[in-house]
């Protein structure tokens, strides 16, 4: 028996290699999850030990706890630094100071991305850094910078650069020299880094204090980490705190692995919706394999193999067959896990050479999972299998359709629940949001359940509906209803394109919602045209120089310009954002606020305005003192409300003067709305407020568009990203859908046969395959467009208090989606429609 | 053998529906090769109701795959009226099959997903072109199935099936019409029926048709029958009658092996 399976295998090598595609599919993301998890939690660990490699104990500042990060930095103090350096058991200690700074590029603009900017001083030792070119900086006004730096601002030795702080103001330094880190490595974990002397670096970090960043203390030979704490603890004073090295390493790991670990599920779930997708594929193909075997599995039976040899036998393929494709999945895998690792870690965090890990669990849950899914999913088509009679071995296998009506009421059933927890979350029927939420969300999730159960129920219709798009053409009306001949079949295939197609189309529906209900939040409310502000994304707040207000307040055609001051401030002991202005009227007037109680049209100093929320959190009402500090103040300060505005996420929050910026963690403005008069070019005026602009090279002005562009930037990463879902979800749909023509083709050979003999040409029945094979592909897109949309209709009504009050299609992804379905059917069809044009005639119809 | 050689080209044209010439066809190669048909020459009048004969492997429906252009020839020249098909490539040999030919086969081989009329319809609507409204009423009203247009063939007896499957063949009004065992899968009065209606479409609109099949009763309704026997022709009749067809039947079945030694 054994024999008969491997050499029926080998005679159908081709329909194997397919089938096994998905399964090396979905134990290849499986166990490239695993790897990539694995490799880059141990590549990060090898990153994080080199960080003060060597030290045993690090002293580091008591964080305190602020709103935000202080401009600035507590440091460890020099006593601090000299009691431990004269510590009995202390070999060594070395200093780092470091924080953020800006910095700026060839181009005339800061330097901004996703990791920081950073200033360091030469003589840290936190981090090994290898001299590439040039020397070290030796007085105040030479800098060493990063290899990373150098390239993305574009400068090279001997050029000059210019670097600030919020304490500091704009210095040109001499770039003496370009290090790069061990590995190769241009950037360190993608921060860029600007190494200066130790007290040009205390300038720019403690505002010239003689402060530190961390001490790195190593112990002299024979004494542990533990001693050398224990020793150094009670050495500190109350600004410093100190971890062994272990220690420190250990919750840098922690750090690191809780991000790799993200990443793992991002792919773990990829490799899951494949697996669960294969399913369908496997008994798909298994059931294709039966047909075209089962005169064969019926001759076995009449020459007296019992129902279970039969069952072993199927089972037996499917055992080999998952082995084979695990085997080879987990290899790929692991190939690609690496390959990702190097990518992520390159791209993301410049890691350069990477540690590759291979867990166990990798290859095992692979194989596990590979094996199990192939072998249960051949389960049911080999009971089927075994229960062909006989005499099917003498006779025209007659096929007949097991009813869908089970499916279908099951389906129905579930969907109506379903849509009865949607409806209830979203009428808030139960009392806690929360509970209205859930409802909606397990609603939605038994609606997309339901629906897939339903997908057979749907096809004729909806089918028949998709296929009038080939109507002009004969072989696309024989095609189309050759679609929707096996429901059950065309919804198997169809349903692993949905699956995909309703995620990607619910998330993107939600997250063009939210895009549009900023939108129309900033159309309704905002009248200012242009706003002037930084990027979101730079490494410190990105502010200008208020003088440049007046220049701007003089330009033709500006109507009015207000400038805004921001700090998280800290209001009888609560964190609350204040703001601050020269143009109390000219801020609520452009962002469309309205004051409610008293006036803010001249709030003097002192005096200071709220929105209703704010007030009624501390319970202040007019006339009322609150006590502030602000993140750079010594001395808090009283002030007395004099104003209460009405709720408006856009001006919600304190309004003080401007005497008090001093102590804003950004002592300039951060953001102004330029109001452009009535008739005046809004573009003459961005141009005239861009030349104002020009040596302000953090901020830049954009209008309407640009501004919400900018804010939204992450929502389009987002909505990328879950194109890879689909991505991946194309591939299985194109092989499923293979499997299902290839079907279709051999069941209809003798049909095919008949409509060639009696003239139809090659060209025809390609035509007729393809229109098959689109209309199935096209069938699950448009379903799961339909499906997301009405998903991502149901979270954005749940989520509407939350501000996402705007319901937005995204067209052009949909029109993708379904272009891509197109697409996914003519790749599909290529090799079953060219099998179906060479049809041998003779053979499909002759019977003697 | 009158028919053996062929006779003159002008004769054939106005004479003559299909025309093989001198026909080989073989199988396979070295010691496997099979002979399917040895020299064969043949003619089917125009407006005739042939019917081919033969024991199973005799090469008979080979003759008839090779005359509509289903199969191809090793040596010798098949004609359908007077276009030569030997040698044409795929699509030309496709239109052929569509403008010239209507097949009749053994399982009726109608497709699932139309209805009897769209089935009917199914040669007009690949070639693309109209169907001529009126003919096809006439073969629908011949066939009695009017009554039966909208139905799906899983809805339909197999008499109903193949008289549907002899409206398709006819509703082009092909050059000929080719028809495999067209009762092999009927009862006796299903058979009649559809064989009745061959008849009667040779008498009254004029159809050729060339018919394989083992049945002499069937065999009868013909004009004329031509017997093959391993490959060559070995009787022709004309005018039978199921007692004639039997006995002509059991006559070369003893003579098979002569006419094997004389060539």
């Amino acid at each position: 028996m054994l024999r008969a399976t491997l050499k029926g295998m080998a005679a159908r090598k081709a329909r194997l290699i397919l089938t096994s595609l998905a399964i090396v599919l979905g134990s290849a993301f499986i166990a490239s999850a695993l790897v990539l998890t694995s490799s880059i939690k141990a590549t990060a660990a090898d990153l994080n030990s080199s960080s003060y490699a060597g030290a045993d104990v690090i002293v580091e500042p008591v964080e305190p706890e602020t709103y935000g990060d202080r401009v600035v930095r507590d440091g460890v103090t020099p006593e601090t630094l000299a009691a431990v350096r004269d510590a009995e058991h202390v070999e060594k200690v070395s200093t780092t100071v470091s924080w953020m700074v800006n910095a700026i590029g060839s181009d005339g603009k800061i330097l901004a991305g996703f990791t920081a900017t950073l200033a360091v001083n030469w003589g840290d030792e936190s981090t090994a850094r290898e001299l590439r070119e040039g020397r070290a900086p030796e007085t105040d006004q030479e800098v060493a910078v990063s290899a990373g730096f150098a390239e993305q601002a574009g400068y090279g030795l001997g050029d000059s650069v210019t670097a600030y702080s919020l304490t500091t103001d704009k210095t040109e330094y001499e770039i003496v020299g370009i290090y790069g880190y061990p590995g190769g490595r241009d950037t360190y974990a993608g921060a860029t880094e600007l190494a200066f002397t130790t007290a040009e670096a205390q300038r720019l970090v403690f505002d010239g204090a003689d402060r530190y960043s961390a001490l790195a203390v190593t112990a002299t030979e024979g004494t542990s980490q533990e001693e050398l704490l224990t020793e150094i603890e009670p050495l500190l004073g109350d600004e410093a705190d100190a971890v062994t090295w272990d220690a420190y390493i250990a919750e840098e790991n922690a750090e690191s692995a809780e991000a790799a670990d993200l990443v793992g599920y991002f792919l773990l779930g990829f490799g899951l919706i494949a697996v669960f997708v294969s399913v369908f594929l496997i008994a798909n193909t298994f059931t294709i394999v039966i047909a075209g075997r089962l005169k064969e599995i019926a001759m076995m039976r009449a020459i007296g193999a019992g129902r279970g040899q039969i069952i072993r036998s199927v089972l037996a393929e499917a055992l080999l067959l998952g082995a084979v494709a695990s085997v080879v999945g987990t290899a790929l895998g692991i190939a690609a896990g690496a390959g990702l690792t190097t990518a992520v870690a390159n791209s993301f965090l410049d890691m350069g050479e990477t540690t590759l890990a291979v867990p166990v669990s990798a290859p095992l849950a692979a194989l596990a999972v590979g094996i199990g899914v192939t072998v249960l999913s051949a389960l049911v088509p080999a009971v089927r299998a075994s229960k062909t009679p006989p005499v099917e071995a003498m006779r025209e296998a007659v096929k007949t359709d097991k009813p869908i009506t089970l499916l279908t009421v099951t389906g129905a059933g579930v969907t109506a629940a379903g849509g009865a927890g949607i409806a209830l979350g979203l009428a808030e029927v139960f009392d806690a949001d929360r509970a209205n939420l859930v409802a909606a969300a397990v609603g939605a999730g038994a609606v997309f359940i339901g629906i897939t159960l339903l997908t057979a129920w749907l096809s004729k219709p909806l089918v028949s509906l998709l296929g009038l798009l080939w109507s002009w053409s004969f072989a696309g009306k024989l095609g189309r209803r050759n679609a929707s001949r096996n429901p059950r079949r065309t919804a198997v295939t169809a349903a692993a394109l949905m699956i995909g197609v309703t995620l990607v189309t619910a998330t993107a529906t939600l997250l063009t919602s939210v895009k549009a209900s900023l939108n129309a939040y900033f159309d309704d409310n905002v009248k200012a045209e242009l706003f002037v502000s930084g990027p979101p994304t730079s490494p410190v707040p990105a502010s200008f120089d208020p003088a440049v207000m007046d220049d701007i307040r003089a330009l033709d055609g500006v109507a009015t310009a207000v400038e805004l001051y921001y700090d998280p401030a800290t209001i009888d002991g609560t964190e609350q954002y204040v703001n601050a202005t020269t143009d109390f009227d000219g801020i609520v007037d452009q962002f469309g606020g309205t004051v409610d109680e008293g006036s803010i049209s001249n709030l003097q100093d002192g005096e200071i305005a709220a929105n209703r929320s704010a007030a009624e959190q501390l319970g202040v009402g007019i006339g009322d003192t609150v006590t502030a500090s602000f993140t750079r103040g010594t001395e808090p300060h009283e002030f007395t409300l004099v104003a209460i505005l009405d709720d408006n996420e856009n001006t919600d929050g304190w309004y003080v003067t401007t005497a008090y910026v001093e102590e804003f963690y950004t002592p300039k403005p951060t953001q102004a709305l330029v109001d452009v008069a009535d008739g005046a070019s809004v573009e003459a005026v961005t141009a005239d407020v861009e030349a104002v602009l020009a040596d302000q090279p953090e901020v830049s002005v954009l209008n309407h568009d640009d501004f919400l562009a900018q804010i939204t930037v992450f929502f389009d990463f987002a909505i990328i990203a879950i194109q890879l879902l689909l991505g991946l979800a194309m591939i299985v749909a194109v092989i499923g859908v293979i499997n299902t023509l290839v079907l279709s083709v051999l069941e209809r050979t003798r049909e095919l046969g008949m409509l060639r003999a009696i003239g139809m040409t090659r060209g025809q029945t390609t035509r007729m395959v393809t229109v098959e094979s689109v209309t199935i592909a096209l069938f699950g897109a448009a379903l799961g467009v339909a499906v997301g949309l009405g998903l991502g209709w149901v979270l954005q009504q749940a989520l509407a208090e939350t501000g996402i009050d705007v319901f937005a299609v995204p067209t052009a992804l949909i029109a993708g989606y379904l272009g891509a379905a197109v697409l996914v059917g003519l790749l599909a069809a290529i090799a079953p429609a060219v099998r179906a044009s060479k049809v041998n005639i003779l053979g499909a119809i002759a019977y003697e | 053998m009158p028919l053996a050689n062929p006779p003159a080209p002008q004769i054939t044209r106005t004479r003559s529906a299909v025309t093989a010439s001198n026909v080989w066809r073989a199988y396979g190669s070295g010691e496997a090769q099979v002979v399917a048909l040895r020299d064969v020459s043949v003619q089917f009048a125009s407006g005739a109701f042939t019917a081919i004969m033969g024991p199973s492997g005799s090469g008979k429906s080979t003759l008839m795959h090779c005359l509509a252009g289903l199969d191809t020839t090793d040596r010798g020249t098949v004609h359908i009226g007077e276009t030569p098909i030997t040698g044409l490539n795929d699509k030309a040999l496709t239109k052929l099959r569509r403008d010239k030919i209507g097949f009749i086969f053994q399982q009726f081989n109608l497709l699932p997903t139309l209805t009897a009329e769209e089935n009917i319809l199914l040669p007009a609507s690949i070639a693309g072109a109209k169907a001529d409204p009126e003919w096809i009423a006439r073969i629908i009203a011949t066939l009695d199935l009017s009554q039966r247009l909208t139905h799906k063939p899983t809805e339909l007896s197999g008499g109903q099936q193949q008289r549907v499957a002899c409206a398709r063949a006819l509703a082009t009004r092909p050059e000929v019409v080719f028809a495999d065992e067209p009762t092999g899968n009927l009862d006796t009065r299903s058979s009649a029926e559809v064989l009745r209606f061959l008849r009667k479409s040779v008498d009254d609109f004029g159809q050729t048709i060339v018919m394989v099949t083992h049945d002499p009763g069937a065999a009868a309704y013909a004009d004329r029958v031509v017997f093959l026997a391993d490959g060559q022709i070995v009787e022709d009749l004309h005018r039978p009658t199921a007692d004639a067809v039997i006995d002509t039947m059991r006559g070369f079945e003893t003579r098979v092996p002569l006419a094997g030694e004389a060539r």
